[in-house]
């Protein structure tokens, strides 16, 4: 085995008063991918911002071959050959693709910019990505996954030693997680110590040769991969063992509580119908940018839209959001951070902001918000170290949990839920199934959007897929499985959409 | 120095020959304070005139808001009215003299007016109010009637040219007459300035015996100040440049406000018609036309009020 | 670089009292013991009252201002917005004189117009930017000139001045007052407490932080995003009229250079009080505080002696930024 390239030794780190990291140990040795995996908040994030150089250790020694270093900055780290590649992409929006891969390290002829040559490389890595963009598109008008493969290509553009990958699958779609798992397979035979985190255990699994588990800032175990099974691995995570991940299903009720009647957003969804029952929880399914999301914000009123929307009967006009929620009918974005959350505001002024109106009438009763916030914190198990910090602080679960909260402040009949459980831990995932299942088991009527198989399979009585802007079909009790859902997705074999249901 | 007032009556009476079609470009900073507006109500009133008298004469009045744009309207008017005489205040000297001198190396008449240009002998005319004198007449007033040991203090305007010249003048005339200048700073030629400087001013000296502000705006603003003080008839202030309501003070013997001194807009209609004289040939006119400031005193005040002038 | 900032709020938020928060009254502090160690009517009752009515132009505009900018937005009008009622005002108070002779009622119909025409123009304003769409920055550039061209053209380029008697009658609108207390500073002090409030304590305040926070996240928590956006805009207009009400009875004129820079005064008033220029955060608190400071800046200056007249602007810009580098210093380590 080869000794490592880069290693922790005892690291811990501390954010004012609070200690995240206590002491951790970790190795990454060239040619193997090792796994760090943890529920949100145990300090992953922080550990790999230490590696790439992003943030400095408050004690313990960072040693690179066996030396100890210090790096003053992320481009000391990269100069090294550590290179980081986000979560949240670090990509100028306005630039082209070849802007993008060469910037700050731009090719030139003479004092030129060497257009010609930049162009060329990054077609030539995009290519080796199968990745298959124009290099001189500008990055703005790119997909997610379109994006990660450019940040990928970023990566690949330098002299690489360690890569460190921060749940680079959790926007891609399964095809382009194969290509990226040939092209981290490719990387490890040229000797690249790599990093990788994920919430897919089955993902670990497969491609990483040695994983490593963070709980609330320690260390708790590092296994060879093949040494450990999956339902270790989450109940190392979580520290206690795992019990079936789904609650058993409600039975729907008759009463209908949701009509959609060939609803259509120009460009964007045709002829869309469906119909949602108390006490059901429909799932939504296909690939990313089938629409679906669309859809939601169309029935929420954030999209302009044409055709039918009744709720519990009464005809819901488009465009109005408040109206909506007045009536009972709220949408839960999938995108958290960017229409989810304020992430520089307190806990306080995030959960009460849709329904000021309700805290007091002129004033806002303080108070009341107050009492909000006990009883959010207390129903939704969230974890704040300090209720006036921004929730751009907070781990992924806390904000999904907090977003649940806020969405369900004006305890709405109808819900419709993107992503529930984007990014999240396997912890907070069951919590939030949980209380999806008790919700609906309350008489509540809920759409879950998903691109997780298992989630849609899981949770859901029955389940819609959307290829392309239509409602391709409609999946019912035992129909209700992956192949099948995948075969619509993929737009093989379209049934009659809803009236088949 | 030629220092000569012209009888604007007498000049028109010259034109009374038949003349050729001339057209004559006009071009002056926009009205944005009190000053430059009348000077664009005088321009106005004599291209009406002119106009309406001789009809075979043609104007272009061109209003401009900063130096560029000036040089772009002088272009436009050689290439596009193919004027035969121009009567042009440079917004800035320096800018303005390239332009102006192609303009008169291309044979067409120039008469510059109150804003000097950094080249001399590029203008056919040249007509002037006297800052120097602006400054200096104040100055030799506050001389001749303050006490020695007055204590005065000085309004100046935007830092410029004419701003400088006038407070020389002004430094000049009171030098050894035991005057003391207690503090001078810059009002900017605006009422809300002056107001807020000379208020500030009463708090930080016990005795002020006169006030000296190089503009009538400012003088306004000054005397609102010592209003609000209660401090009236403890000084005497005075401004410049004639302005109506100043002038209507003047005339009414208010003890505050016993004099102005004049920097005539009008000087602006004077060298409209004394080019056209020129340009037209029927008088030769050249050379320098420097108008001195005059001291306005409650016997001479009503020569110099303007009914329906805006200034 | 997200990363860094966000974990480092966490240190200010406890903290407790820290620059962020005292940075400007600090700064406050420091100009008023300045001022009296450097002249001895300072502290006169004469020279606080001359300093305060003088700022509640600004102030009371600032105000207004602080919520625009907080949500987001940002108006270069006001300047030539309040020199342009303020010659409306002035020219039809003129007329009136002719038919109601001068009295009360003059004064009171010139209030009401002050108020509606800044209500008016801030709505034009608004209604561009937020049903239009188009940028604030360029909505009131464009306002800007046109406001300070029609107050040019309305005063012919000279000034407009209310008639003598007429100005004697509305004067102690501006040198009046209860107790001591002048009016413009009353009106200030009212226009201030309210405007925390609002900001503070109600639902159009936090609106306003979260549209400037995130506008997509105040959409999609069902936030009327364009009214209140909207709703800023009149309220600065609003402000604006009453701001000219106050200052028409001090010299009882205005011409194309009353209000000149103001929209730059208030808005960096607004800045040194820690209000976010990008939105998303306002202190009402600290934009007062802020006009304070350019005011005594200006009120030293013309007290002392020790810098040339040439260099004021230098000294407020010096002192603009310091104020704001103090902030940063507080907020977040770098």
């Amino acid at each position: 085995m080869a000794d490592p390239i880069l290693s922790l030794n005892g690291v811990s780190k501390s954010f004012g008063p609070i200690e995240v990291l206590h002491g951790v140990d970790f190795e990454l040795r060239p040619g193997e991918i090792h796994a760090l995996i943890g529920e949100n908040g145990a300090g992953k994030s922080t550990t790999m911002k230490i590696l790439g150089g992003y943030i400095d250790a408050s004690g313990g020694e960072i040693r690179w071959q066996g030396q100890p270093v210090s790096f003053a900055s992320s481009e000391e780290a990269e100069a090294r050959g550590i290179v980081m590649i986000h979560q949240e992409f670090n990509l100028a929006e306005h630039l082209g693709v070849d802007q993008n891969v060469f910037l700050g390290r731009e090719l030139k002829r003479g004092w030129r910019l060497d257009h010609a040559a930049m162009r060329g490389r990054a077609a030539a890595l995009l290519d080796q990505l199968e990745c298959h963009i124009d290099p001189s598109a500008r990055v703005a008008g790119l997909s997610v996954p379109a994006k990660q493969m450019v940040e990928i290509a970023k990566a690949l553009s330098r002299d690489l030693r360690v890569l460190i990958m921060d749940e680079p699958t959790a926007v891609l779609t399964e095809r382009d997680c194969e290509i990226l798992f040939r092209q981290i397979e490719r990387l490890r035979e040229q000797g690249v110590a790599i990093l990788y985190t994920s919430h897919k255990l089955s993902e670990v699994k497969r491609i990483c040769d040695r994983v490593s588990v963070l709980r609330d800032g320690v260390m708790v175990r590092s296994a060879k991969v093949a040494e450990i099974t999956e339902d270790e691995m989450a109940a190392a995570m979580v520290g206690r063992e795992l019990s079936d991940l789904y609650p058993a299903k409600a039975v729907p009720a008759d009463e209908v509580m949701l009509e959609v009647e060939g609803l259509s957003v120009p460009g964007l969804i045709a002829e869309a119908s469906l119909t949602l029952r108390r006490g059901e929880v429909l799932g939504i399914g296909g690939l990313v940018g089938a629409g679906r999301t669309e859809l939601a914000e169309a029935i929420a009123g954030l999209r302009p839209r044409s055709g039918e929307v009744r709720l519990m009967g009464r005809t819901l006009p488009a465009g109005q959001v408040k109206t909506a929620m007045e009536r009972g009918l709220v949408y839960l974005t999938e995108d958290r951070k960017g229409a989810g959350l304020l992430l520089d505001k307190s806990l306080r002024e995030n959960l009460t902001l849709p329904l000021l109106h309700r805290f007091g009438r002129v004033l806002i009763d303080r108070r009341a918000e107050e009492a909000a916030l006990d009883k959010a914190i207390a129903d939704f198990a969230i974890r704040a170290p300090d209720r006036e910090m921004p929730v751009g602080n907070l781990s992924g679960g806390n904000q999904q949990k907090l977003l649940l909260a806020k969405t369900l402040l004006s305890e709405p009949q109808v819900i419709l839920i993107d992503e529930p459980t984007r990014g999240i831990d396997i912890g907070t995932k069951q919590q939030i199934y949980t209380l999806i299942a008790e919700l609906a088991a309350a008489g509540h009527a809920i759409i879950v959007i998903s691109s997780e198989m298992p989630e849609l399979i899981g949770l859901a009585s029955r389940v819609l897929v959307m290829h392309a802007g239509r409602i391709v079909g409609a999946l019912d009790g035992d129909a209700v499985n992956e192949g099948a859902i995948v075969r619509l997705a993929m737009g093989l074999g379209e049934s009659n959409g809803e009236a088949a249901a | 120095m030629t220092k000569i007032l012209i009888a604007t009556t007498a000049l028109v009476g010259a034109l009374a020959g038949p003349l050729s079609a001339e057209t004559i470009g006009v071009s002056i900073p926009a009205a944005t304070h009190g000053w430059a507006g009348a000077l664009n109500f005088h321009a106005e009133r004599t291209i009406a005139h002119l106009e309406e008298v001789y009809p075979d004469l043609d104007f272009v009045l061109a209003t401009t808001p900063d130096s560029a744009t000036q040089v772009s309207d002088l272009e436009d008017m050689v290439a596009t009215r193919g004027i035969d005489a121009l009567v042009v205040l440079p917004f800035e000297s320096e800018p303005l003299t390239g332009p102006i001198q192609r303009i008169a190396e291309s044979g067409t008449w120039v008469t510059v007016v109150d804003r000097g240009l950094s080249v001399e002998g590029i203008e056919t005319l040249y007509v002037a109010g006297d800052n120097d004198s602006f400054g200096r007449t104040a100055g030799q007033y506050f001389a001749d009637t303050l006490d020695d040991g007055a204590k005065v203090v000085v309004m100046r305007g935007i830092p410029s040219t004419v701003d400088n010249e006038r407070v020389a003048g002004f430094e000049e005339a009171i030098d050894g007459s035991g005057i003391e200048v207690l503090a001078m700073d810059h009002g900017n030629w605006n009422r809300d300035t002056a107001f807020t400087l000379m208020q500030d001013w009463l708090s930080r000296f016990p005795q002020i015996d006169a006030v000296w502000a190089a503009d009538d705006d400012m003088a306004v603003g000054a005397l609102a100040a010592i209003e609000q003080a209660g401090r009236t008839g403890e000084m005497i202030v005075v401004g410049g440049a004639g302005m109506k309501e100043m002038v209507d003070r003047i005339r009414n013997g208010d003890a505050t406000v016993p004099v102005n001194v004049t920097y005539p807009p009008s000087m602006i209609s004077t060298a409209i018609e004394m080019t056209a004289v020129g340009v037209t040939g029927a008088a030769p006119m050249s050379g320098e036309f420097i108008i001195a400031s005059e001291l306005i005193t409650p016997e001479n005040a009503a020569d110099y009020y303007f009914e329906d002038s805006p200034y | 670089m997200t990363m860094a900032t966000t974990q480092n709020n966490t240190g200010r938020t406890r903290g407790g009292l820290n620059l962020q928060v005292i940075g400007p009254i600090v700064a406050l502090i420091a100009l008023v013991l300045i001022g009296m160690a450097l002249n001895s009517n300072f502290l006169s009752y004469a020279n606080i009252t001359n300093v305060l009515a003088r700022s509640a132009f600004i102030g009371i505009i600032a105000v207004g201002m602080t919520f625009v900018i907080t949500a987001g937005g940002l108006d270069l009008s006001v300047g030539s917005m309040a020199a342009f009622v303020a010659g409306l005002m002035i020219l039809v108070m003129n007329q009136l004189t002719t038919s109601l002779g001068v009295s009360l009622p003059v004064i009171l119909l010139g209030i009401a117009l002050a108020l509606v025409a800044g209500l008016v123009a801030g709505l034009i304003n608004g209604i561009l930017i937020t049903r239009v769409g188009i940028e604030a920055f360029i909505v009131t550039l464009g306002t800007m000139g046109i406001y300070r061209s029609l107050i040019t053209w309305l005063a012919d380029g000279g000034t407009l001045s209310l008639g003598f008697e007429m100005r004697e009658l509305y004067r102690p609108v501006y040198y009046g007052g209860i107790a001591g207390i002048s009016w413009p500073i009353i009106a200030f002090v009212v226009v201030a407490v309210l405007g925390e409030v609002v900001m503070r304590h109600t639902a159009f305040g936090r609106h306003c932080a979260a549209i400037g926070s995130n506008e997509k996240v105040a959409r999609y928590s069902s936030i009327p995003v364009a009214r209140v956006k909207l709703a800023t805009y009149v309220l600065l207009g609003l402000l604006v009229g009453f701001a000219v009400v106050m200052y028409v009875p001090r010299l009882g004129s205005a011409s194309a250079s009353t209000g000149l820079l103001w929209e730059l005064e208030a808005i960096a008033a607004v800045i040194i009080g820690g209000t976010l220029l990008k939105g998303g955060f306002g202190r009402v608190w600290g934009t007062v505080v802020g006009v304070l400071i350019l005011s005594l800046i200006g009120n030293l200056l013309n007290l002392t002696d020790f810098v040339s007249p040439y260099l004021n602007g230098a000294i407020q810009g010096a002192v603009i930024i310091l104020a704001v580098v103090l902030q940063r210093k507080g907020g977040t380590e770098r």
